[in-house]
């Protein structure tokens, strides 16, 4: 794997060319303390030291809300609304988030696919960037280092000050062509950076704690903090629910249907048409979450579906903790299985 | 996990593109019943299996999962039956003859009819399950010989919510046929059984090595119809459910219809007892 030299003062002349060969989205700074991707006007204005951004890329390739029809009431005439190809080159984006994007590939894709999320798919490209992990980052325990470079043709490793790019895919070093700071690195060293917060066991053992785990306390005592809001949903970068609803013009001749994100936590999520609701509870939905994250999708494709960005944490208005959930779940876990040999041992003991 | 050029499989044209149809006939079984005949355009064939559903599609309203209520053994023109229950079920209350109609599908996993084939089949339908089971019981009496007994257990709230009344007397009369009707509340003409479903049950004489069951109804009747069967000791791997859940988009992406890992979707509406057994949320 090629590698580069970039001091930190040429990143915005690299940003300059890439906005040659495409739109550049990038993270940008929103408010004080928030951050978001966002097309780059200035190569200035991207920030590359940053925690997360709010919502995740998703947004880009599902959007928030996205039109799937229009159509003539008159007429009893629809049409499909197709996605225009885009080139896109989003830059400086974390590893668990280029993670998050290959697991929505997988559910766009698998069965039937959708052709507009793979328009909007093939026409990007991803440069990736290191970051600190902070209080909320747990990447590390579902699997994903953060110089994890799977996903990316380039990827930037700050060394010091400056920078080490990683040539990875042959689209990568094709957005180099006409790029003069490149100084070749010999021995580009990684050095891995610590997580402060963790789950307690290896990610390959989740699903083994979860198939226990399914009547545990833990559900009734976070749900007792819930407010059903839906802002892990929303943030989540692997969550891709969505609602359907048409809307029509004032002339009440045309009109369009549109999907909209939604989320599993919502009271009326599993509602049917007479009322019955399938998830009622707030624990029943913050179980079924958590399953959705390392145990349903997990058990086929042997990878978690949460790439540990800590957003469903870090926004979270009730201060739920995802790695608490589980580590908390590992105990209950835990004390099942004390429980067993302790009987098993007893039994033994005893002769029985 | 694959990879973005790992996905080989030929890509749907109009995922949430719906067809537009024509209604050919309509018939208001009850006051909140209504069933309609379809006509796909260019003389197309739907093309389900008993069990699946279609995604009723009406402009400016929305969609809705709806059971496929004919055999597929009519060909030319399938039928659906709808209660008006939501919203777009109380607006197709109102078209008529000649109206366009959207739909999608069919979709989701139906009948496997080679787990019926050869075998006595037993049919358990409450309410408006008996909706989608008629696809099923008209398919077994179109192909009669393919089919061992046919046991049909129909349960309603009263005589007036009974539906396909001018069907049941082919569902009763004939050789190997059984067809036995319960309503939770008679009136002074109901001559017949009253009492749930369930009641139905323990008279029954199964031949439990050769009997197929499928089960519709109210999300309420399952466990007390899987525990009526189980006290007959008819095995898991012969009772097969079809489950009601919010199936928005059909194709396994909206996740509305979850049972557990399950997209009810896609994976069902109809599922073996065998498989229900590993989904907690499923009864």
């Amino acid at each position: 794997m090629e590698c580069y030299h970039l001091p930190h003062q040429t990143i915005p002349l690299l940003i300059d060319h890439l906005m040659t060969l495409a739109t550049v989205i990038a993270p940008h700074a929103k408010g004080e303390k928030s951050f978001t991707y966002a097309p780059v006007a200035h190569s200035r204005d991207v920030v590359l030291e940053y925690n997360r951004t709010l919502l995740s890329l998703k947004k880009f390739f599902l959007p928030p809300v996205e039109q799937l029809l229009s159509y003539s009431i008159r007429n009893q005439t629809v049409s499909e609304t197709v996605a225009e190809p885009v080139e896109r080159i989003f830059f400086a984006v974390h590893s668990y988030e280029m993670q998050a994007i290959l697991r929505l590939d997988h559910n766009m894709l698998e069965g039937h696919p959708e052709k507009n999320y793979i328009t909007r798919r093939t026409g990007a490209r991803f440069i990736g960037i290191s970051f600190e992990p902070d209080e909320f980052h747990f990447s590390r325990s579902v699997g994903i280092r953060v110089e994890e470079m799977g996903g990316f043709d380039l990827f930037l490793n700050k060394v010091g000050e400056d920078y080490h790019l990683f040539v990875i895919t042959d689209a990568g070093e094709k957005m180099l062509t006409g790029f003069q700071e490149l100084a070749p690195v010999k021995s580009a060293g990684m050095f891995e950076r610590h997580f402060k917060n963790k789950i307690k066991y290896h990610y390959n053992r989740l699903p083994e704690v979860l198939d226990h785990v399914y009547q545990s306390e833990v559900w009734q005592k976070v749900a007792g903090r819930c407010v059903g809001c839906g802002a892990c949903n929303l943030t989540c970068p692997t969550c891709y629910c969505f609602d359907v609803m048409d809307t029509l013009d004032l002339s009440v001749q045309s009109g369009e249907r549109s999907r909209r994100w939604d989320g599993c936590l919502l009271t009326p999520f599993a509602e049917v048409a007479g009322g019955e609701n399938f998830r009622d509870k707030f624990s029943q939905r913050l179980r079924h979450r958590i399953y959705r994250k390392f145990k349903y999708i997990t058990d086929s494709e042997s990878t978690p579906w949460c790439t540990g960005c800590g957003r469903c944490t870090a926004y979270c208005p009730a201060g739920i903790s995802i790695t608490e959930i589980i580590n908390d779940l590992i105990i209950d876990f835990q004390q099942q299985q004390y429980a067993k040999t302790n009987v098993k041992t007893t039994m033994t003991e005893s002769g029985i | 996990m694959r990879q973005l050029h790992e996905f080989s499989t030929p890509i749907d044209a109009g995922l949430y593109l719906p067809t537009q149809c024509k209604i050919t006939q309509v018939r208001q079984l009850t006051p909140l019943e209504k069933w309609f005949e379809i006509e796909m355009p260019n003389g197309a064939e739907l093309g389900h299996t008993p069990g699946q559903f279609v995604e009723v599609s009406l402009l400016g309203v929305g969609e809705a999962p709806i059971s496929v209520s004919s055999s597929p053994t009519q060909k030319g023109r399938f039928e659906i039956c709808v209660r008006n229950v939501g919203m777009l079920t109380s607006v197709i209350q109102k078209y008529q003859v000649g109206d366009a109609i959207g739909i999608r599908g069919p979709y989701g996993h139906g009948y496997d009819l080679d787990d019926f084939r050869g075998k006595d089949v037993l049919i358990v339908a409450g309410g408006i399950g008996i909706i989608p089971l008629r696809s099923l019981i008209n398919y077994i009496l179109d192909c009669r010989s393919e089919f061992g007994k046919l046991t049909i257990l129909y349960g309603a709230k009263s005589p007036a919510d009974l539906l396909f009344k001018d069907e049941h007397s082919r569902w009763r009369d004939g050789e190997n046929l059984d067809f036995r009707c319960t309503v939770d509340h008679g009136d002074s003409t109901w001559e017949s059984n009253t009492g749930v479903i369930t009641t139905l049950i323990p008279d029954l004489e199964l031949d439990l090595k050769n009997t197929a069951v499928a089960i519709t109804g109210p999300p309420i009747m399952y466990k007390f119809v899987v525990m009526a069967l189980k006290s007959k000791h008819l095995p898991d791997q012969q009772i097969f459910l079809s489950l009601e859940r919010r199936m928005k988009c059909g194709v396994g992406k909206c996740g509305h219809c979850q049972i557990n890992g399950k997209y009810c979707c896609q994976d069902g509406p109809v599922f073996c007892l065998t498989e229900i057994r590993k989904l907690e949320e499923a009864l």
